[in-house]
């Protein structure tokens, strides 16, 4: 069966064809079915058009290739290949916790209520610093990272029942005490010196 | 014989180029994973096609109907 994108991609062509058709054959319009083809044509399959293609370009925002496209990002991407472990993105992607094709975005997401389009609303403003700014040196988080997107998938979790996380949890779930504080999980990126540390290559 | 001569208005036609151009562009954008491809659609894109659909209501509300559309016939 064919993906959406394939679908989208027929929609576009046949509104197109449709639009040129009605521009060459006005005569169409002159019966009331053809008012109606006109009306799907100039204003009924465009606007469908528009918001399948928003969604489409929301959903691609997710892949890890979209958000590995900026040149700045680059050395987040090589962190997910680190060799080592400790390094918590890298563990996750290398091991698929996280869905290696949106690992940024799983990751980085926020996970409330309206929290995509609040990470979208973010990802507008890395563009707009990006080609119209001075992006940060080295960059960072606009916000402190949020226990709650590491809950989200670890919270009740057989491997998180342990006696350090229970004693913490209060403190884990109101972020008195980050997870990626120093003592805990806290090598994460070290993109600053990933190009030092071993890289793993997928096999084929 | 009969023969017909109908044509658009120039709003109508308009309306159906800054379509055309607008999924064109939507089209363009989705071959290629990027921030500009996404902001090319929405920016581009988007003002294309909102100005397409715009002045196509606008047109069917203020402005006649396709010349010819009356049945109007030339023999």
């Amino acid at each position: 069966m064919p993906g959406p994108t394939a679908i989208l991609f027929v929609l576009l062509g046949t509104t197109t064809i449709l639009l040129v058709v009605m521009l060459t054959r006005a005569s169409l319009t002159a019966t009331p079915a053809g008012k109606i083809l006109a009306f799907l044509a100039f204003c009924v399959l465009p606007i469908l058009c528009g918001f399948w293609g928003l969604s489409e370009h929301l959903e691609r925002s997710k892949q890890t290739a979209f958000c590995l496209s900026c040149h700045i990002m680059q050395p987040y991407g090589q962190s997910l290949y680190a060799s080592d472990p400790a390094y918590i993105p890298a563990a996750h992607f290398q091991n698929h916790r996280i869905p290696a094709d949106e690992a940024c975005y799983t990751c980085h997401t926020d996970y409330a209520m309206y929290g995509t389009i609040r990470v979208k609303l973010h990802g507008l403003r890395h563009i707009y610093v990006q080609y119209f700014g001075t992006p940060m040196n080295p960059i960072h988080l606009y916000d402190l990272y949020n226990n709650r997107e590491c809950l989200h998938c670890h919270a009740g979790a057989r491997s998180f029942e342990n006696d350090t996380h229970t004693a913490l949890l209060d403190q884990i779930k109101t972020n008195q005490l980050s997870c990626i504080s120093s003592g805990c999980h806290d090598t994460i990126h070290n993109a600053a010196s990933i190009d030092k540390v071993k890289m793993w290559r997928p096999q084929e | 014989m009969t023969t017909t001569n109908h044509k658009f208005p120039m709003s109508f036609r308009l309306s159906a180029v800054l379509l055309i151009v607008g999924l064109c562009v939507e089209a363009i954008s989705l071959h290629w994973i990027h921030p500009i491809a996404f902001l090319a659609f929405f920016v581009i894109g988007g003002t294309f096609l909102g100005a397409g659909v715009l002045l196509f209501l606008y047109s069917i509300v203020f402005q006649h109907a396709p010349s010819g559309s009356d049945d109007s016939r030339s023999s």
